[in-house]
């Protein structure tokens, strides 16, 4: 078992897709990640399933890598009943995960306003360029920036799921610099294709986040340090100040009012 | 004795099972003297800028690794808030070592039984009352020395 536990996940899966469907039955989404490169034994220690399920999930892997071993199957006891955990987010990490809200809310917009863009005759440059304006600031500067300077500093930072975020970042950014292309242009189909891969990668991205990394991270933080995070965060929050998480509120609000009203004509 | 369930009997010295090991020295992780609540001034040099634990009298007691999992690196109070008097003092108390002492973060440790919760909350009147904003942590402890619960207040 060994060996299994230090090899990639994504070599595990394409040499034995089963057990990507064992891993999903766990919760564990490792089949569309856009890596892979994560660990098996840290795929399993990140989610922090109870001792029992962890224990039958590496049985039926090792039953399926290994069909012909010789596997002691563990005993369960089924009286044993855990108890859902719910997460009680670090005040810090909490706020982190308040601001995905708003980022979800432009996600969800996003249909509606690339069946209006494609709809009009000219391309709404404006609209586009406001809701960049609000993914590069909200989104990236204001709220990627402390995950990136400030909470996955706390952790190993060249741990794969640290990389995994970094790189989603990146690419998002990408994504973006190809939907103000898209503007300029006034080329529809480059709008929609990126504005909607920002859409599918962020929503994966900040579940893995709220669900995955935020408690794991929170679990590996001392008292001291979550008191340090939480000063730091809101220092951060002090030099751009309370206005501008006003402001896109307000944004996504008149977006919302604008759009939600278009889907229910 | 009447319905309290703080004050109800229960004896467990058949179950208490000796699980860890009895060797070696466990040292004590106090820093500071005093720790009553009534005693200890926010303005002590102990509090400043520090993390503090706000546990409940009982609670030591019943935690075998106190010293070494919750008292290490922190500064303490300790309360009861079912028979001490007097209690206004203490979210007074902690609102001053919030805003004045700048604490860096709360720990309120607390028995399972019901009158316990009561220091949880004087821990969160003091924090509503301080203008500075600190994470608090409540840490729920069974009579026979687990940890219920953990979490953020
Ligand atoms: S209220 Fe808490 S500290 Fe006071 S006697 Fe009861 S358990 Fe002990
Ligand atoms: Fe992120
Ligand atoms: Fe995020």
């Amino acid at each position: 078992m060994e060996n299994v536990l230090n090899k990639e996940i994504k070599e595990i899966i394409d040499a034995c897709p089963e057990v990507g469907r064992i891993l999903d039955e766990y919760g564990i989404g490792c089949v569309p990640c856009s890596v892979g490169s994560c660990l098996l034994k840290d795929v399993v220690g990140i989610h922090s399933l109870d001792p029992e399920q962890e224990a039958t999930l590496m049985y039926r892997i090792e039953k399926a890598v290994y069909p012909g071993r010789n596997v002691a199957k563990p005993v369960v006891d089924k009286t044993k009943k855990t108890a859902p955990k719910k997460i009680s987010y670090s005040p810090p990490v909490k706020k982190l995960v308040e601001e995905h809200v708003l980022i979800k809310r432009l996600l969800a917009l996003i249909p509606a306003i690339v069946d209006y863009i494609e709809g009009s005759a000219k391309v709404d440059k404006e609209l586009i360029l406001n809701c960049v304006d609000f993914i590069r600031t909200y989104a990236d500067k204001y709220h990627h920036m402390k995950e990136e300077d400030i909470l996955f500093k706390y952790v190993d930072e060249k741990a794969e799921v640290i990389q995994v975020m970094y790189k989603d970042h990146d690419t998002g950014r990408a994504h973006i610099r190809q939907v103000v292309e898209g503007a300029e242009k006034g080329n529809k189909s480059q709008i929609k294709e990126h504005l909607f891969a920002y859409r599918d990668l962020l929503t994966q991205h900040i579940k893995k986040e709220d669900e995955i990394l935020y408690p794991w991270i929170d679990r590996q933080l001392s008292m001291e340090q979550v008191g340090e995070m939480f000063r730091k965060c809101n220092e951060a929050d002090a030099l751009v100040g309370d206005e501008l998480p006003r402001k896109y509120e307000r944004f996504i609000i008149e977006l919302e009012e604008k759009f939600l009203q278009e889907v229910a004509k | 004795m009447s319905g309290c369930p703080g004050s109800k009997t229960i004896d467990f010295s058949e179950k208490t099972i000796q699980e860890g090991g009895e060797e070696g020295k466990r040292p004590s992780q106090l820093r500071q003297w005093p720790i009553q609540m009534h005693l200890v001034s926010p303005q002590a040099p102990y509090f400043q800028g520090k993390d503090i634990l706000l546990a409940a009298d009982c609670s030591a007691f019943a935690l075998g690794d106190f010293h070494k999992d919750y008292l290490k690196g922190k500064s303490i109070g300790i309360a009861c808030p079912k028979l001490d008097s007097d209690q206004e003092v203490y979210i007074e108390k902690i609102k001053s070592l919030i805003d004045d002492a700048k604490i860096n973060t709360l720990t309120v440790m607390i028995m399972q039984v019901p009158c316990c919760f009561g220091l949880a909350q004087i821990a969160k009147e003091g924090a509503e009352k301080a203008s500075r904003k600190i994470p608090v942590k409540q840490v729920v402890v069974g009579l026979e020395g687990n940890i219920l619960s953990e979490e953020w207040i």
